[in-house]
């Protein structure tokens, strides 16, 4: 599969603690989540489903353990980082649809400032952390090239030259930002202005009375603030002739207040109210149109404009409309300066990349070496740390900084190893403990059974590794990444350093672009707005002023579905988002769903009990069991194939509008997780249940490439067993009805 | 199992609630009959008002006008549509009355004939509210006489029952006086016992219908114990019947609801329900808070005691692939009105009612190339009707299919049944 992974969750394992004992919520669980796809995550409610979710977000209950396992997230493995870490991806980058609409929304708040609270605070954030990326960014880059100039001496240029390089990218970059930040303040006043402006006239469409003087000050405030050179370019007079006219009606309206109106105000009594007079009105829609006309103008490329303005301070751009300036700036900014910077940025990522390579076999090297010594076994402590420290040094030296795609397996590869090998300790140290707690309670319950007493309690069962396990494991870890290093090595001849460079300085000017985008309030008004339009929520401007208990359910979710996506995130967490929801609004909001995440390419993961909307909805779909995956594979796979007996029951417990015969209701309950299954956790309550079923757990097997079943039904020596009856026939019925379809 | 005895009549109820000065109209002339055997399913969506039916033809709430027949007696009358028509009809009197007045002012001559003309305004204004006084009357005499003549019909049949008895035991002044003993108790609870009470209810959340500081065997036992019947013995026995009855243990009887899974509430919420040998079970969405697995559990279990009891049931669910798989017929409401009702095939087939459309057009199945396929339909009413010179009615478009239409809608539904 050559889609990019966004999200990969490997082995996780979370537990509780509680009064009675751990109980294994969540037991050794993998699955990739790919970009632009849908995952379903099916089961009934305590197989864990929530859990898995809830630690992606990192937001598990306070009781909780992380026993082992990693959830990889672009070069960070979300178990380990801190939660400061955590506060800048959650959020922003992953975001997460609950359950109950009503408890995820402050009650007290009105729902505009739900919406635009996180816009605002993660634009600050954005903006601090622009600058330091950028400048630590640079500074790398100003090295490596520094670096690579000392391995090939006959390049002639000299340390010196390249100082000056990186010195005239970062001031032609701070001029660009400066000249970029003048004429976004002239944007952002003008959007400021026409979000005033829409207000005002839409006060007055409704025969509202509004403060009309106060609205006409914020105007005139704002239309001073447009005198950037580059965005009034041309239209000066026209903007000269607007302030004259704001200015008339602003009189004429003031010359409305009264004395009364004035004491009414002093005294905190509501004051000036009237509806805007129809001069007002015209004066603010032409003033709303030039507005309009110079926001859709074809804006200055600053990254081009500013080394060009740097070189000749005396001349103005702004005086020759915007594609030619581009142009002319675009052509000397190439012969002056870049095509040489591009030269030694080529120069430091060639040599960057062929370090690293190196580095890479060296590690290769190591790394085979390392894992000969930690199979070998009867390591001390200090040897091991010696080893782990050894071993970490040289795959980070493998790890290219110049790669803006960050490797997931190299960059987690250290703290994975660390902990395997604190955890291969920690084992050798309490087995024996673990074993004789074991023993001692089962001896207690043999005597108590002997004695002929009822005993209701179950042994805790013991978690013990084995130390040869735990190597395992840790080689494995190594393995990983060497066989990463391996496929990376003999990818080495299709590199593309060109490709390379372009990457690093289009991730220079977003981040620099990131330090200059301020986000005011009143454009975060504009903003809320128009997502509540993208959601789906009529009358957004009224809407916009309301509080969350004077909304409908379906409308609640709404809401908490544009608050997630006003970060606009990369990863998606539905947790059952219609669950409480009836069938019409479930059907919207599904749709809903699913537009959003064709038009802005998300990857959605979403948790659900009911397989109905599963099927509207998922690529994939992973059925969930007592905390592990018991199948996963395609939604056309899992619906039409089944093979796991619990996907088998779980279809036919629903009735479907064809179903006339008794439904196949799973008996029983699920099991108690502090007392988790020795066999396969559903033998229990399946009547396909073998002996088997009740000592060893089932491997996954594969059924094809994207299939695979954890049963021993699918073992070679197994039993032929078949389906039942209600789901052959239902399964029979769909095709049909979907060759009926494609005819 | 089909039968033609009708067993609740359901018949133009009406239910509004206080909403400042305006009312809401949670239940708007809502006419169904419900046969003696059958499962009658209710869906919608949420806000429609079918749970306010459910709890109306209980008497959970004084229904504002209209009718509730349960096993051919009035069990609930509303007493507004008749408040108002005397309203309606003073206030035209009395315009009448005031436009005679002044007209008898500025014509001397047509006193005494005007005179005439109010006296008979009057009287007919007086017949009118006579009428609705005494069918206000009716009703409310109605309703408190159902009780009365419940406790005489089943006093009648204990009598009859146990003079067969008597006369048996005559011989032997022991039996005899314990059999009389048996014959006064039993006619006092017979007395006290009411006719609503057949009719129980399943409610939604196992967890809040459930008070958390009773055992399951009071939970269970308190219908009988407020029907009085003192007897300990004879209670444990029969909650310890209708818990193996609904799948649970004797054990579970001394156990708090909290010790319970939520399938298994669910089954403590019918043996409450069962216990009362009812002949009508409301059941309201009684499956909706569950697991999918558990589910199946519930409605299976809800199935064998319908054919093991007789119980005719109510169902009311917003899940239309279980109230299809659960229901005989199916009633679909929109905004406190019944938009359609008919045989669950029927219904399915061929739909008529574009909300009916709509809705059905919403339910998910589990089959994903289908799935890629379902388009929905939006249903606008606005869009879809116009009332504004013919006002619809519900209607039989087809046998035993009603349909809320006008004229022109009905014609156009019967072409499409073609």
């Amino acid at each position: 599969m050559n889609k990019e992974i966004k999200l990969s969750v490997n082995d996780l394992k979370v537990s509780f603690r509680t009064d009675a004992g751990k109980v294994q919520a969540v037991r050794n669980i993998s699955f990739d989540l790919y970009k632009g796809e849908t995952l379903a995550i099916v089961g009934e409610s305590g197989s864990g489903k929530s859990v898995t979710s809830k630690a992606i977000m990192g937001i598990s209950a306070g009781n909780s353990i992380y026993e082992g396992g990693e959830i990889l997230y672009d070069g960070q493995d979300l178990t380990r980082i801190p939660e400061e870490e955590m506060h800048k991806l959650r959020g922003d980058k992953i975001a997460m649809i609950f359950q109950d609409p009503l408890s995820s929304l402050n009650p007290i708040m009105r729902i505009g400032k739900q919406i635009t609270e996180a816009m605002l605070l993660k634009n600050k954030a954005n903006r601090k952390e622009g600058r330091t990326t950028f400048n630590k960014t640079l500074a790398l880059l100003s090295e490596t090239i520094k670096k690579a100039l000392a391995a090939n001496p006959q390049s002639g240029v000299t340390n010196a030259d390249v100082d000056k390089y990186i010195k005239t990218f970062d001031d032609f970059n701070i001029q660009a930002i400066k000249l970029e930040n003048s004429y976004n303040a002239a944007r952002t006043a003008a959007e400021e202005m026409i979000a005033a402006i829409e207000d005002l006239l839409f006060m007055t469409e409704k025969k509202q009375k509004v403060d009309t003087v106060a609205s006409l000050d914020l105007i005139k405030n704002r239309l001073k603030v447009i005198n950037d050179k580059y965005f009034t370019s041309g239209q000066e007079d026209v903007l000269k002739a607007h302030v004259a006219a704001v200015d008339a009606v602003a009189r004429e309206e003031r010359s409305k207040v009264t004395a009364l109106d004035f004491v009414k105000k002093v005294a905190g009594a509501g004051g000036y109210r009237k509806e805007a007079s129809p001069e007002t009105v015209d004066a603010m829609k032409e003033l709303e149109k030039t507005a309009q006309e110079l926001l859709a103008r074809p804006q200055y490329n600053f990254f081009r404009i500013g080394y060009y303005v740097m070189k000749h301070p005396a001349e103005d751009l702004s005086q020759m409309p915007a594609e030619e300036a581009n142009e002319m700036a675009l052509k000397f900014l190439k012969e002056d300066f870049i095509d040489s910077f591009m030269e030694l940025v080529k120069l430091a990522v060639q040599f960057s990349f062929d370090k690293t390579n190196e580095n890479k076999k060296v590690a290769i090297r190591e790394l085979e070496s390392a894992i000969q010594f930690f199979k070998a076994g009867n390591f001390t402590a200090q040897d091991a740390e010696k080893h782990s420290k050894h071993i970490i040094s040289c795959v980070s030296a493998a790890i290219d900084p110049l790669a803006i795609v960050k490797d997931n397996v190299a960059y987690t590869f250290g703290s994975t190893l660390e902990n395997a090998v604190d955890k291969y300790f920690f084992y050798i140290k309490n087995n024996p403990k673990e074993e004789a707690r074991f023993a001692r309670q089962t001896a207690q319950r043999e005597k108590l059974l002997a004695r002929g007493k009822k005993v209701e309690w179950k042994i805790v069962p013991k978690s013990v590794i084995a130390p040869e396990v735990q190597i395992e494991a840790i080689a494995s870890i190594m393995t990983r990444v060497k066989t990463k290093f391996e496929a990376d090595i003999a990818a080495a001849g299709k590199f593309d350093a060109d490709q390379r460079c372009l990457d690093i300085i289009d991730f220079l000017k977003e981040k620099a672009s990131q330090i200059v985008y301020t986000l005011t309030k009143r454009i975060a008004k504009e903003k809320a707005i128009k997502l509540m339009e993208e959601v789906g929520i009529p009358e957004a401007r009224i809407r916009y002023r309301q509080y969350p208990f004077e909304f409908s359910g379906g409308m609640r979710q709404r809401i908490v579905i544009a608050i997630a996506l006003s970060a606009n995130p990369d990863v998606l967490i539905c947790d059952e988002p219609t669950t409480a929801l009836d069938v019409t609004i479930q059907a919207q909001i599904l749709e809903l769903i699913n537009r959003l995440k064709k038009e802005r390419n998300l990857s959605i993961i979403f948790i659900t009990h009911d397989l109905g909307v599963v099927a509207n909805m998922a690529d994939r779909i992973a059925v969930m069991y007592a905390g592990k995956i018991v199948e996963y594979g395609t939604a056309e796979e899992v619906f039409y194939d089944p093979q796991h007996p619990y996907t088998w029951a779980l279809l036919s417990s629903m009735p479907d509008l064809d179903t006339n015969e008794k439904l196949d209701a799973i008996p029983g309950t699920p099991p108690n997780m502090i007392y988790p299954p020795v066999g396969d956790a559903f033998a229990e309550r399946s009547k396909y249940a073998m002996e088997i079923d009740y000592e060893m757990q089932p491997p996954m097997f594969e059924v094809s490439p994207t299939h695979y079943a954890a049963t021993w039904l699918l073992h070679p020596n197994a039993p032929k067993v078949e389906m039942p009856k209600i789901i052959t026939e239902r399964i029979r019925r769909m095709k049909e009805r979907g060759s009926d379809h494609a005819e | 199992m089909q039968n033609n005895e009708v067993l609740l009549k359901v018949d133009h109820l009406c239910q509004y609630f206080k909403l400042g000065r305006k009312d809401l109209k949670a239940v708007d002339d809502v006419c169904f009959e419900i046969k003696k055997g059958e499962s009658f399913g209710l869906v919608g969506e949420s806000g429609c008002g079918k749970t306010t039916t459910g709890r109306s033809i209980i008497k959970l709430y004084n229904i504002t006008s209209g009718n509730v027949y349960f096993k051919g007696e009035r069990v609930g009358a509303g007493i507004r549509s008749y408040q108002d028509a005397i309203r309606k009809a003073r206030t035209e009197a009395s315009e009448k009355i005031k436009a005679l007045r002044a007209e008898a002012a500025a014509d001397e001559s047509r006193k005494a004939e005007i005179q005439d003309e109010i006296k008979q305004i009057n009287a007919n204004l007086h017949a009118v509210v006579e009428e609705n006084r005494a069918l206000i009357r009716g009703a409310k005499s109605n309703t408190k006489d159902v009780d009365k003549r419940y406790v005489g019909t089943l006093l009648k049949a204990l009598e009859a029952e146990y003079a067969e008895k008597f006369d048996n035991a005559a011989n032997n002044p022991d039996e005899l006086a314990a059999l009389k003993k048996e014959y006064k108790n039993r006619c006092r609870v017979a007395k006290k016992s009411k006719l609503i009470t057949q009719i129980q209810m399943i409610f939604q959340d196992p967890i809040a219908s459930l008070d958390p500081r009773m055992t399951v065997r009071d939970i269970i036992a308190e219908g009988l114990v407020i029907k009085g019947i003192t007897d300990q013995a004879y209670i444990n026995e029969k909650v310890y019947e209708i818990l193996e009855m609904v799948g649970l243990v004797r054990e579970h009887a001394d156990r708090y609801p909290h010790e319970f899974s939520g399938g298994q509430r669910q089954r403590i919420g019918i043996a409450r329900a069962v216990i009362m040998e009812p002949e009508m079970i409301i059941a309201d969405e009684p499956v909706s808070a569950l697991d999918v697995s558990i589910q199946a559990q519930v409605i299976n279990l809800l199935n064998d005691l319908r054919e093991r009891l007789g119980l005719t049931i109510l169902f009311i669910a917003h899940d239309l692939s279980v109230v299809k798989y659960f229901s005989d017929r199916i009633g679909v409401m929109y905004f406190g009105k019944m938009v359609e009702l008919a045989d669950s095939d029927e219904l399915f087939k061929n739909p008529l009612h574009p909300y009916t459309k709509s809705l059905l057009s919403a339910i998910p199945l589990p089959d994903p190339v289908y799935e890629k396929q379902r388009t929905r339909i939006i249903y606008n009413p606005i869009a879809e009707h116009d009332y504004s010179v013919d006002a619809p009615s519900f209607r039989e478009v087809a046998p035993g299919h009603f349909v809320q239409c006008n004229d022109a809608e009905e014609a156009k539904y019967k072409q499409q049944l073609k």
